[in-house]
């Protein structure tokens, strides 16, 4: 009964079929951070970010409370501060609004101003409604950036012409009444925020690069500016370096605080004091990489940190009245080696028992990391918020398990005579046999035990595939220029890379030039990172399982490169061969070594690209020559004047098309179209006017440049999601005209016979394709499209449609198919058509994330596994969202319900009986035979 | 597996009946009639026969020609048999229909198996056939009936589909097409 217990485990084993979906909720990159004081043991942090989205996140674990999703403007970015004061919170969203404050009277905060481009208004800050709005005076020519209350009465709003004066203009709370209006000469001035500071009692400071000095200006009586040269306080500012000031209100009912910092270099600043309009300089803090300050109760202190090494920085806190530095406030904030450097301090101080001061930090670093950090270093946790912005990744297969990896490095290796390799089997035998009971063991042991008890801790050192490879690697990269590798089961980041001096505007690219099927060679990734102002690319060489960067020196690219391609050749260590083409279409190859270069020689006739031009509206193909430089075969120009170019897909290169045709209801064969060249463009229309906007679909053959089909969708508009796979192109887009989403498919079909059925090469197809079209109405706008796919090809395909609710939705392709009749006959009923109705329905069981919605979904990443019938999808956008989907169910698995014991146990009784009744036929027989 | 045994004891009995009673003759008929005509041809070396038993049979002249007649007929019976089937075939063939479940298919089995196996088996219906004048006749009919038989099985396969005569019971062998050209790009990027 022993081994029938391990049996049936393992036959649960291998119908592991727990409904894996996992969802990881991110906010972006933070912007503003509020500790909420309100009540002692509050646990919250409110964030806005620059992803518009307003959280409020659990100090003790980093997860996140509640989270409020803004729209993204059609400008994209949206300008958004917070504050929180008690339990009221408040951001301000809008690209109109410039700035906006507290305003207090005699300790309470009532009300809130906001700072228009021609208009102040200030509303309750309980319900939000309006108390008054009034105009600002010469708002044409004033540039009005920053409004301040010190709890006086008045809100002052704060605008500048640019290299001529300050205009400030205060109003009377109670009715918006202007109080005064001053002006002075500020020729050197032309950004308000970015350099000055209210300190005190009303006194702005501001400071100048050019002449290096502080100029104050007391807001309460009209007067000039008075300047303070920096080396009359003894400071002095690093050559090129723009000193700012950092200023703190803590309650908006009061005035801000006397005390303020210079940042006078990278890693200088002062604390200085307005003291009875004079400025003292309190502390020198050299280096300092960051400070912030932090109240608590009436306690105001500055928090400074500093280089303490190489791999750690030191945070200390200082008394902001004197600069004396506090005793027992060092914190060590180790830095991560795979990270970047801090950029942002947000202090959450309180007061301990023994009414000192005590904080927590929460840091963030270039690579958008949170770290939150409490006394004397312990890291309570991190946020890796650069996984919001997931610009591209890819899937890759795990490596075998160190046991099976030496099998296969057995036979990968060239024999050394027979008596060896007689040795390395047996021994490697062995070891796998000895893996294997520990493993049953392992099972036996773990099962037990309760499910939840069952420890998956997944790290790189025990990362294997599983027997259906399931579970995968998932190579993310970010905008921030931040690689990540998360176990596709669990969601564990195990590795991370942060690739600093990526530019702001960067393309990428990546792509697995080896996977880990060659073993003793290790799996390589590239990145292509393009800067798209000078062009200039450079390549990242990395294994993807562990982030480890290559020892490989990827080539240096001298020229602005255009495109990459990725070559089905391999070198003779199983790389596949990128070809880069730069921008005098000359081609370089990556690996390039002598046998590579040869096969390149070899097949350079039949290598051929293409580049798209979308600012031009130019399509033109390339041939490669044996001596690497490329030569035009074809161009298509479309008029820019016209429509432009939005996108161009071509098909995935990993995709399989098991069936060549489809079967008729007489049984014939309808062949597919399946050119592995053919590209779909889509163009719009520069005329936005709904009555002349159109849409325009376009095949183009990518080798010889033939326009296979075209369509125009008139009356359409943009965006256009489109999928482009097998031999279909579905598209989405707005109809103008209906004002409606309409989805529309396109299928190629060669006919009745193939022309040719071993080969398929572009230069040789005479026959056009027959092109079938259909277009339904879809009820809801869509974010992204991707279409499942699976190892062989034989499941049938479903498209995953991201909709802006945040839900996925499966929707088969069988409803996406030019072929469904409007009158049902005989022959479309044997097919399984379903008659057409213009309209698609959404149903609710095909919402593959079922409640886990996902924040403003920008791509859905599909990749197949071991069995057919799975494929693995991961939608990221604000969130990440991995599952797994069935699209014909799991007609390769075993059931859930299916009964091991019944079935079993009937085997082996049915077994046992056989065995029963042959013997007792024979006794029969001998005793029949001897009657 | 037990009838050597068996064969060898009665063999064994019938000696030992013959050892112990000292009899001048004995008859057992019952034993004759337990036994096949091979049988007894095989065991000619160590069987005694009794007395008067002669192993070519007595040519009985008086009603031959009416034997003659109705070997005759038995074997054309045997010719014709297949022939005769096939209207009761065309008949279950109708009444089974066309579609694909587990009847219609086990008829269209059976059908086709028996001609099949008829004309597997020809050899031995030659042999039946061999007393009549007109065996290769008889031959030729049995042979035609049986394949119009399977003819007919085939017809229904045709009809009910089962057939691989269309493109599209093909399709899955189809391979995919060898790819001649390598092409890649995209957007400048």
């Amino acid at each position: 009964s022993y081994a029938l217990y391990l049996s049936f485990l393992m036959t649960d084993l291998f119908v592991d079929r727990l409904v894996i979906c996992r969802r990881q909720q991110y906010v972006g990159k933070v912007r503003f951070a509020h500790f909420d004081m309100h009540v002692q043991s509050s646990k919250k942090v409110l964030v806005a970010t620059e992803k518009n989205v307003f959280a409020s996140l659990n100090t003790r674990t980093g997860e996140v409370y509640w989270r409020h999703v803004d729209k993204t403007g059609p400008e994209g970015n949206i300008d958004m501060r917070c504050w929180l004061l008690g339990m009221a919170a408040f951001f301000v969203p809008g690209t109109s609004t410039s700035s906006a404050c507290f305003v207090g009277q005699q300790d309470s905060v009532k009300y809130v101003a906001v700072l228009k481009k021609s208009a102040v208004s200030l509303h309750y800050l309980s319900n939000g409604h309006q108390k008054w709005v009034e105009n600002l005076p010469e708002s044409e020519t004033v540039q009005y950036q920053a409004v301040y209350s010190g709890g006086n009465g008045e809100v002052y709003t704060l605008g500048v012409v640019p290299h001529s004066h300050i205009t400030i203009v205060a109003y009377s709370v109670e009715d918006g009444e202007i109080i005064k209006q001053i002006s002075v000469d500020a020729p050197w001035l032309s950004n308000i925020q970015a350099s000055c500071a209210v300190v005190g009692q009303g006194m702005l400071i501001c400071a100048d690069p050019a002449t290096v000095s502080l100029y104050m200006l007391d807001l309460n009586v009209q007067s000039q500016m008075t300047q303070i040269p920096l080396q009359s306080l003894g400071l002095e500012v690093s050559p090129g370096f723009q000193p700012t000031v950092v200023s703190t209100q803590p309650n908006p009912a009061r005035p801000p605080h006397s005390e303020f910092f210079v940042q006078l270099g990278p890693d200088h600043y002062q604390l200085l004091q307005l003291n009875n309009g004079q400025i003292v300089a309190l502390r020198d803090f050299k280096p300092a990489m960051l400070v912030s300050f932090a109240t608590t109760g009436e306690k105001t202190v500055a928090a400074v940190m500093a280089p303490k090494n190489k791999t750690a920085c030191s945070l200390n806190l200082f008394s902001a009245e004197s600069g004396r530095r506090l005793l027992d406030t060092t914190l060590i904030f180790n830095m991560d080696p795979n990270g970047g450097k801090p950029e942002k301090l947000y202090v959450q101080a309180f007061l301990k028992k023994d009414d000192s001061v005590g904080y927590r930090v929460m840091v963030q670093t270039e690579d958008h990391t949170l770290t939150f950090i409490q006394q004397p270093g312990r890291v309570m946790w991190t946020r890796e918020e650069a996984l919001s912005d997931v610009v591209t990744m890819e899937m890759v297969d795990l490596p075998l398990t160190g046991t099976q990896a030496e099998l296969e490095g057995e036979f990968g290796k060239k024999a050394d005579g027979l008596l060896s390799m007689v040795l390395k089997r047996l021994s490697s035998q062995l070891i796998l046999l000895q893996a294997w009971i520990a493993h049953l063991w392992k099972l036996f042991y773990d099962a037990r035990k309760p499910r939840s008890q069952v420890k998956n801790d997944v790290t790189i050192e025990n990362l294997s595939r599983d027997e259906f490879n399931l579970q995968k690697m998932m190579v993310m990269v970010t905008a921030s220029g931040k690689l990540f590798g998360i176990d596709s089961k669990t969601g564990t980041i195990l590795w991370r890379h942060y690739l600093d001096n990526i530019p702001s505007n960067a393309a990428f690219k990546l792509m697995v030039q080896r996977t880990t099927a060659h073993f003793p060679h290790p799996p390589q990734c590239t990145l292509l990172i393009k800067d798209k102002d000078t062009g200039l690319a450079t390549l990242h060489v990395f294994n993807p399982i562990f982030g480890r960067k290559s020892h490989i020196t990827p080539p240096a690219l001298p020229q602005p490169i255009l495109q990459s391609l990725l070559l089905p050749l391999m070198d003779q260590d199983y790389a596949k061969v990128l070809l880069l083409v730069d921008d005098q279409y000359k081609v370089s190859a990556f690996p390039s070594t002598k046998n590579v270069l040869q096969q390149l020689q070899e097949m350079a006739s039949s290598i051929f690209f293409y580049l798209v031009d979308s600012s031009q509206g130019r399509l033109s193909g390339y041939r490669l020559r044996t001596d690497l430089s490329t030569e035009m075969i074809w161009e298509v120009i479309i008029p820019t004047e016209v429509q432009r170019i939005v996108s161009v897909k071509g098909k995935r290169p990993n995709e399989h098309v098991h069936s060549q045709g489809r079967v008729m209801g007489d049984r014939s064969v309808l062949y597919k179209y399946l050119n592995p060249n053919l590209l779909a463009v889509v163009t719009e229309s520069t005329d936005l006017h709904q009555e002349r906007s159109f849409v325009g679909i376009l095949l183009i053959d990518g080798v010889t440049g033939r326009i296979i089909h075209e369509a125009v969708q008139r009356k359409a508009r943009g965006p256009v999601h489109l999928v482009h796979s097998e031999n279909w192109v579905v598209y989405e887009y707005w109809s103008t005209k209906s004002r409606r989403n309409e989805f529309s498919v396109l299928e190629l079909y060669e006919g009745m016979e193939l022309y040719n059925s071993t080969v398929f090469s572009s230069l040789d197809r005479p026959h056009p394709p027959q092109v079938l079209q259909q277009s339904y109405i879809f009820p809801s706008s869509i974010s992204t499209l991707e279409a499942t796919l699976t190892e062989k090809g034989i499941t049938s395909r479903h498209l995953l449609v991201g909709l802006p609710s945040g839900a996925i939705l499966s929707l088969p392709k069988m409803f996406l198919d030019p072929r469904r009749p409007e009158i049902v006959s005989e022959q479309s009923r044997e097919e399984n058509l379903i008659p057409y109705s213009p309209e698609m329905p959404i149903r609710t069981e095909w919402f593959i994330n079922y409640n886990q919605t996902v924040s403003r979904v920008r791509g859905i990443y599909t990749a197949p596994s071991g069995l057919e019938s799975t494929c693995l999808v991961v939608a990221y956008g604000l969130d990440i969202y991995q599952t797994r989907v069935y699209p014909s169910k799991q007609f390769d698995v075993l059931k859930d319900d299916y009964d091991y014991m019944l079935i079993s146990s009937v085997l082996f009784a049915l077994f046992f009986a056989t065995m029963i009744s042959k013997r007792l036929a024979e006794v029969k027989l001998l005793n029949r035979a001897w009657r | 597996m037990a009838s050597p045994g068996g064969q060898g004891g009665g063999a064994l009995s019938t000696r030992g009946g013959c050892g112990v009673r000292r009899m001048k003759w004995a008859l057992e008929l019952s034993l004759g009639n337990t036994r096949s005509r091979s049988d007894r041809q095989g065991g000619q070396g160590d069987v005694v026969y009794p007395i008067g038993y002669s192993e070519k049979p007595v040519p009985d002249t008086s009603i031959q020609e009416t034997d003659k007649n109705l070997v005759e007929k038995r074997c054309w019976d045997v010719a014709l048999g297949p022939l005769k089937q096939i209207p009761m075939n065309l008949f279950i063939m109708y009444m089974s229909g066309n579609t694909i479940s587990i009847f219609p298919i086990m008829m269209v089995c059976m059908m086709a198996w028996r001609p099949i196996q008829a004309l597997m088996s020809m050899s031995a219906t030659f042999k039946l056939l061999e007393s009549s004048s007109q065996q290769w006749l008889q031959g030729l009919v049995y042979l035609v009936g049986n394949l119009l038989g399977s003819a007919l099985a085939i017809y229904k396969c045709q009809s009910m589909g089962l057939l691989p005569t269309h493109s599209s019971d093909w399709l899955a062998f189809i391979e995919p097409p060898q790819r001649m050209e390598i092409m890649g790009g995209g957007m400048v990027l």
